[in-house]
């Protein structure tokens, strides 16, 4: 599968799983926006070598995703990215920081190896959390929220159109490159003879578009903002849901909540 | 280049939010002064363009490999830079939501990074100064590979400081420089030559699209309103003064350069030792029969970290159990409504 | 009353080439006329003047007693509904619903009203069952039923649609001709299907070159074989098959 058909299915699997949600959810996607991004605030803020704190916030992610339903192995199918990135980052960590926290024998583990395997569960987490956010509230819901943050009307009617027209100009852009290979046998990318013509037709194909869909908006009375639905979520039940999450993983950061219950038994 | 949540500490990320933030609001104030509500449907469209053209793979000649065009520079020479910028800002948002290209925290970071230099520094200086006595395919071609290069450099040496700032690898400064700004000196040049081939078909074909062309030749152009020399100026203090703010932050926040030094000098603090073992517990369990292991630090009771492991276990079999349970519920109370 | 009036219109793009040549014609009330003519005859062009999509003409066009002027174009354009070739193009939201309520919540409707004028729309268009149909998850005649909904729902007076059986399959082409038919509204179709021109309009106004070369009973001039190829058409295939 090429990066095009990936990217199609990618925003397919967002799509499918709104489509498939049964009537609104009564948490407003603002209050999720924020305790998404309070998950990866506190994720990333823990110290390089506290593991077991970081371990803790899977709970979140668990919790979430099985109540929404969003398969665990789609998300993992996205975290590769970012591992590879946090890995390299992170990969001189064993070399330069190489006091030993636990040895067995000739295997030594070190702090610098901590450090590492931190920042990879850091980069995961956080993947995984803005995940279950798209997956929840789609990317209306995103835009909602940007609504009611005060983005600018602007902003948000380039970011409806924008997600609108990606998956028309991917699939676009994927038939231009069947019909290329078609004729073109044996060649993995566009050839250097054919770089501006193959994007700029395409470019010049979105601009007319884009002409075209401002026609459309106009005639339907369009005076610079697009009206979506308002999402229903109540208020109660999302306040209540931003204060319980937020109250849990301070709670989380805070105390040591794997060595606290362990020590229960 | 896009950076990831896990290498931006908190403050960094607030730093840059606010830099970008600033950008933005300043990039709509701009576009609002120019009252153009055709360009809206444009920005947006045009944003899902560069998204689609980034997929697609452009062989480099003479190698196996493929380039991809850069999206800052290309929006921008057609957009114009503050629009350009807005566009790109959507692009990125869109990246770290739908593709986990970046991340939530991290935006802030990828807009400074890569919307803002290509935008305003590829297209306000480096676009507008070879444009000014008109367009020509030579000078499309010089300024895209200088912008591309050049914008390139300056967003991998941000992430560079933005890393470090951060505090999370423990790679010196040198070092890391010296990867990062040679691989995007070549990226630079290959997605300089791809976008400069994109606007040299675009200026054949429909030159009226390019941010900048005018008909009648310079004499009829419309005089810009900041000169030349006050856009420099004015990118050269944002520059001073993003720069400041990233080093205050960097110098104010515990997990900056200096103490991660501290760190490696041997420093650390107690509480975080602890958790340490938390992992040196789980590795023992994972490769359960190692023999004689040995707990370098005679403080810590083996007894603590597998009761991390066991209370770990509990917390998170409980989570999910109670999950799946509360769940089959909620799937019958919905049937029956 | 006359729904449109155009006098003696006379249009050029900025290139200078003029595209329509003293053009006059009268559309009444709940009529159904057929605009048809060869590739760049001026059809769409016609259209798009008058909903005020392209400035700088001479001569007048009134449409629904209001001049298409700046001032009136607010008026003009809730009275009129365009609905464009590209149906990808017309539909910019990402669900059939959010697009149809597009166009009433601009005009200030209350939610209630807005979901009320959808409903009728699609019920109309007999795609209840896609309102929240992903957009591109559907299919072209789909596409075209929703769009022609999006317009449906601001409940205009004229409806001016350009091609709109282009790239629809047999079975779709069907189905839109017969809701087409039902719908009471002064209609405009431009198009180079003259079956389904002959199917919906009673009358037929034949463009070349930019100019009106007749206007009349949709059944005199599509079974004018000289005249139509005289001016780059041919006879609907309905009419080809009797010939033989």
């Amino acid at each position: 599968m090429n990066r095009l058909q990936k990217a199609v299915k990618d925003i397919h699997t967002v799509d499918a799983k709104e489509a498939g949600r049964k009537g609104q959810s009564k948490v407003h996607p603002l209050s999720r926006l924020a305790v998404t991004v309070l998950y990866i605030l506190l994720t990333v803020s823990f110290p390089k070598y506290d593991l077991g704190g970081i371990g803790a916030m899977v709970v979140y992610l668990l919790i979430t995703g099985i109540w929404e339903e969003i398969s665990f192995r789609e998300a993992l199918g996205r975290i590769w990215p970012v591992l590879l990135l946090a890995g390299a980052v992170g990969i001189a960590n064993p070399f330069v920081d190489r006091k030993v926290c636990w040895e067995s024998g000739s295997l030594a583990v070190t702090y610098g190896m901590v450090s590492m395997v931190t920042l990879m569960l850091k980069g995961i987490f956080s993947v995984m959390a803005s995940y279950l956010l798209i997956m929840t509230v789609g990317m209306e819901g995103i835009c909602s929220s940007l609504r009611v943050l005060h983005v600018p009307k602007e902003f948000v009617t380039i970011l409806l159109l924008m997600h609108r027209y990606l998956i028309v100009l991917l699939k676009e852009a994927e038939r231009m490159m069947q019909a290329y290979r078609l004729r073109a046998p044996g060649q993995k990318g566009i050839h250097v003879n054919a770089w501006g013509a193959f994007a700029g037709q395409l470019l010049l194909r979105s601009v007319d578009r884009a002409q075209t869909v401002y026609e459309s908006m106009l005639l339907r009375g369009y005076t610079g903002e697009i009206i979506g639905k308002r999402p229903v979520g109540k208020r109660g039940i999302s306040i209540g849901y931003a204060v319980s999450w937020t109250l849990v993983l301070a709670g989380i950061r805070i105390l040591p909540v794997f060595q606290m219950v362990g020590s229960l038994f | 280049m896009h950076m990831a949540d896990a290498l931006v500490a908190p403050v960094v990320a607030g730093t840059m939010y606010a830099c970008s933030g600033a950008a933005m609001g300043y990039s709509m104030k701009k576009v609002r002064l120019e009252n153009a509500p055709e360009k809206i449907p444009v920005m947006g469209v045009m944003g899902a363009f560069v998204f689609a053209a980034q997929m697609i793979n452009f062989t480099i000649p003479g190698t196996g490999s493929s380039g991809h065009l850069c999206g800052g520079m290309l929006l921008s020479a057609v957009l114009g830079p503050e629009a350009g910028f807005l566009s790109m800002i959507g692009v990125l948002l869109v990246q770290c939501l739908l593709f986990a290209d970046g991340g939530l925290l991290a935006l802030g970071c990828n807009v400074w990074n890569m919307a803002f230099y290509g935008c305003f520094v590829g297209a306000l200086v480096i676009w507008k100064h070879f444009m000014k006595k008109g367009m020509s395919r030579k000078k499309i071609m010089a300024a895209s590979v200088l912008g591309c290069m050049l914008t390139l450099q300056m967003g991998a040496f941000s992430v560079t400081l933005e890393t470090l700032a951060s505090g999370i690898t423990e790679l010196p400064f040198g070092i890391f420089v010296s990867v990062m700004q040679p691989i995007h000196l070549a990226i630079g040049l290959v997605e300089g030559l791809i976008t400069a081939a994109v606007l040299v078909f675009i200026y054949e074909a429909r030159p009226e699209l390019l941010w900048g062309y005018n008909a009648q030749g310079p004499e009829g152009a419309r005089k810009p309103k900041m000169s030349y020399k006050r856009t420099i100026a004015v990118l050269v203090i944002a520059a001073a003064v993003t720069g400041g703010l990233v080093s205050l932050a960097a110098s104010s926040h515990p997990d900056g350069l200096e103490w991660s030094m501290e760190q490696v000098a041997g420093t650390a603090e107690l509480e975080t030792e602890g958790s340490a073992y938390a992992l040196a517990g789980e590795i023992l369990e994972t490769t359960a029969i190692l023999p004689d292991y040995a707990w370098k630090s005679s403080e810590s009771p083996t007894g603590t970290t597998f009761s991390g492991i066991f209370g770990g276990a509990v917390v998170i079999l409980l989570s999910v159990t109670g999950c799946y349970i509360l769940r089959f519920f909620k799937g019958r109370s919905v049937k029956h409504e | 009353m006359d729904d449109i009036k155009i006098e003696d219109l006379t249009f050029a793009y900025s290139n200078k080439i003029e595209v329509l040549h003293h053009i006059s014609f009268a559309v009444d009330k709940g009529e159904a006329v057929g605009l048809i003519g060869a590739n760049g005859a001026g059809k769409s062009t016609l259209l798009k003047l008058l909903v005020g999509l392209a400035e700088g003409y001479q001569g007048s066009i009134i449409l629904g007693g209001l001049g298409v002027e700046k001032k009136n174009l607010a008026q003009i354009r809730a009275k009129a509904g365009y609905v464009f070739q590209d149906s990808e193009s017309q539909l910019f939201l990402s669900t059939v619903y959010e697009d149809v309520a597009f166009g009433p919540r601009n005009y200030g409707y209350t939610e209630e009203e807005v979901e009320g004028r959808v409903m009728e729309a699609l019920r109309k268009m007999h795609i209840e069952g896609l309102k929240d149909r992903q957009i591109y998850r559907m299919s072209g005649g789909q596409k075209k039923l929703a769009s022609i909904a999006t317009i449906l729902s601001l409940e205009p007076e004229v409806m001016l649609l350009d091609e709109p059986s282009i790239a629809l399959d047999p079975k779709n082409r069907r189905t839109l001709i017969h809701i087409l038919n039902g719908i009471k509204e002064t209609k405009v179709i431009a198009s180079h299907d003259l079956d389904m021109v002959w199917d919906i309009c009673e009358r037929t106004i034949l463009l070349s070159d930019g100019r009106v070369i007749k206007d009349g009973k949709t059944r005199e001039i599509l079974m004018d074989k000289e005249l139509l190829e005289a001016n780059g058409l041919e006879l609907p295939l309905s009419m080809q098959r009797q010939y033989i």
